[in-house]
């Protein structure tokens, strides 16, 4: 065989080598119905590979300080963490689909309701597995919030972790009368023009949802399967309304910035004047760091804006379930949730259910320190409503590019 | 043995530069047909129907190649001045160092830059207001995520011009242009003469495939743009990512197929600049 027939040769070798995957674990299945006890044998020793978002440092700062030694030292578990959100979690779970990698590299995944259906959708999550978690007693099952997840029934494959509500956030030495509805926020612009923009992400589309509810008339207008003819006449009238007042948006409306992360930086500069996100606008630790001025306030649209929870999940091919739910347990702990609550920390919401607690960590959770900036979820919870169908997310990206960036 | 080491040669270059790019291509080809993709249901020509109707690629395309042009010729122009007004200086040790340094600084870095230094809540900016020249960040002009892509064209001259002087000027001494401008002179030829009929021509000729080379990658350039860009138009490497990773699943194919459409026009200019003029070579 000359050199010209054997590389091609021990390449396409290589190749082969390289395609082929650890067999899928048998015993997958009987995870979901196996006692408790057995879940928590196998899983001891394991190490399991954790995707999530990484781009705070409070965040980072629990996992890597709190979670990953406790892991550790409670089950022998070595809780290894990748960056990765939506968007890396749906191509890592669709080129492994496409590779038919039967064994993946990542077993848990942290999610929301976006990628919570385009996982579905691909078949790309395991379970139902909630229901085989201890600690799941702990959460109220039957808050809407938490057992649907963009119109979708969670049915227990996925856990939730945190719960939240988005929020306007403003700065209150510049801005004496935040506007609370949109024809408020028309005076607004016209007042301070330049300093509002709508992110093109899924924070930008989530105000967009909660713009098209209060053009539906009421907090409930969007609730329910996707409805196309009730979308076609509240886009319209959204767009109408944007492209009405984007000579007063930032840059006079000709560009929007790609996340919100851009901006937040916009508005630590003091560009914008007017901002909004999630876990209640994001404000507490911003403030704290310094990157957004102590006068930071934030408050819920009258009509309502968006509250949900954000979930960790089990991916269809992960490796190590067993280990995966022992960390998933283990974050939905009492002692885990409490110190998620630390105001100075990650500063989120607990899931569970405080009532039904040991009168112990009723008082430890009753006693958590309050926010000196950002506004309690208990405040704006009046004025809360429910994702709607992941179909409006579909179209509002879609048109909001057409009927307004690119007009 | 002897004529094994350029075999062997061929088809490391083939096995590493070939078949990764030819796979990547025809999984992307598959892929914008429908062939392959776990979202997708089989052969279908509607997301070329659709990227070709829309527009937008041409958008982006038009764009790029703008951007790319106004940037490659600003660095070229800018590099072919310095080597000629500061050659003497360039050659000092000290500049010639200093000259190497933002060939060091990855785009990404040189991309944040830039938006620290001109955007509205910027270091000029900033500068601006405790001067007295602004009164409002509002009032600093559009330098970053702006129409004109004074953001993204600048940062491209910072990262291309330096490498370009660099290039002129290693050509200026190993071609000896300057023995040959001295004989021109000596034969008659004013300064302007020299300049224009041996030096520029000289430059030039020696070092297209290089501009040219750098040109494609600023038509594919990600990082800055991504940075430094407005949503719309988007330069091809954003547009392409960002359909690829868009929420609806259905359409991700649209991506490939920008991505498809893009390499072969790429690769179909490359084939018509490059190859006639290798076998002018040749055949003189």
């Amino acid at each position: 065989m000359s050199i010209l027939q054997k590389v091609p040769f021990t390449i396409l070798s290589i190749l082969v080598i390289l395609s082929c995957t650890e067999n899928p674990s048998t015993n997958d299945e009987a995870l979901k119905t196996a006692p408790w006890t057995e879940i928590a044998q196998k899983a001891e020793g394991s190490t399991v590979n954790f995707m999530m978002w990484q781009g705070s440092p409070a965040i980072n700062e629990y996992i890597n300080n709190y979670v990953v030694p406790s892991v550790k030292e409670k089950y022998n578990i070595s809780l290894k963490i990748s960056g990765g959100q939506g968007p890396e979690i749906v191509q890592l779970v669709m080129g492994e689909k496409q590779a038919n990698i039967q064994s993946g590299q990542v077993d848990m995944v942290w999610i929301n309701g976006e990628t919570f259906f385009q996982l579905r959708k691909l078949n790309g999550l395991w379970g139902p597995f909630v229901g085989q978690l201890p600690n799941a007693k702990h959460i109220d099952m039957n808050d809407p919030f938490i057992n649907t997840d963009f119109q979708q029934p969670v049915k227990g494959m996925e856990a939730p972790w945190s719960i939240n509500q988005f929020a306007i956030v403003y700065d209150s030495a510049r801005v004496q009368n935040p506007p609370k509805n949109l024809q408020q926020l028309t005076e607004y612009l016209e007042r301070y023009p330049g300093t509002f923009t709508i992110s093109n992400d899924f924070t930008g589309m989530t105000l967009l949802k909660s713009f098209m509810a209060e053009l539906g008339g009421s907090p409930n207008s969007l609730d329910g399967p996707f409805d196309e003819e009730k979308y076609n006449g509240l886009s319209q009238k959204l767009w109408a309304y944007v492209n009405g007042h984007k000579k007063y948006f930032w840059k006079e409306g000709r560009t929007f910035p790609k996340e919100q992360s851009k901006m937040g930086q916009l508005y630590a500069n003091g560009e914008l004047l007017l901002v909004y996100g999630f876990s209640e606008g994001g404000i507490e630790e911003k403030v704290l760091n310094g990157l957004y001025p102590r006068s930071t306030r934030g408050y819920a649209w009258k009509n309502g804006t968006i509250k949900n929870s954000n979930y960790l999940g089990v991916l269809y091919n992960a490796p190590q379930k067993a280990g995966a739910m022992q960390v998933i347990d283990f974050l939905l702990s009492p002692e885990a949730q409490l110190r998620k609550a630390n105001v100075n920390g990650m500063n989120s919401n607990t899931v569970l259910n405080i009532e039904s607690l040991s009168a112990d960590w009723q008082e430890k959770f009753k006693t958590v320190a309050k926010r000196q900036y950002g506004p309690e979820m208990k405040q704006l919870e009046k004025n809360a409503i429910a994702e709607p169908a992941p179909e409006y997310m579909i179209r509002l990206y879609e048109d909001f590019r057409k009927q307004v960036i690119e007009k | 043995m002897k004529n094994k080491s350029p075999n062997f040669g061929i088809i490391l270059f083939i096995a590493i530069g070939v078949v990764p790019f030819a796979a990547a291509f025809i999984y992307a080809l598959l892929y914008s047909f429908g062939v392959i993709g776990v979202a997708n249901k089989g052969f279908t020509t509607e997301f070329w129907t659709s990227v070709v109707a829309s527009g937008e690629f041409f958008r982006s395309f038009l764009y790029s190649l703008l951007i790319a042009l106004v940037a490659v010729s600003i660095s070229v122009g800018g590099a072919l001045w310095s080597t000629l007004k500061f050659r003497k200086r360039l050659e000092q040790k000290f500049l010639s160092f200093v000259i190497y340094l933002p060939l060091a600084v990855p785009g990404i870095v040189t991309g944040f830059f830039t938006f620290q230094l001109f955007s509205k809540g910027g270091f000029f900016a900033r500068l601006s207001y405790q001067l007295g020249w602004i009164t409002e960040a509002s009032q600093f002009p559009d330098l970053v995520n702006d129409a004109l892509a004074f953001g993204i064209v600048l940062s491209f001259i910072t990262m291309i011009m330096p490498f370009f002087v660099l290039l002129f000027l290693n050509v200026y001494k190993n071609e000896r242009i300057e023995a040959l401008s001295v004989l021109a002179q000596s034969l008659g030829a004013n300064a302007k003469q020299v300049t224009q009929r041996i030096i520029l021509p000289i430059l030039i000729k020696k070092t297209w495939v290089l501009i040219v080379l750098y040109f494609i990658f600023l038509l594919g350039a990600y990082e800055v743009p991504l940075i430094l860009g407005q949503e719309s138009p988007q330069m091809l490497s954003v547009l392409i990512i960002r359909e690829i990773k868009q929420y609806d699943l259905d359409k991700i194919s649209e991506g490939y197929v920008f991505a498809v459409m893009y390499t072969l026009i790429v690769s179909a200019a490359a084939i018509v600049l490059f190859l006639p003029k290798k076998r002018r070579t040749y055949e003189t």
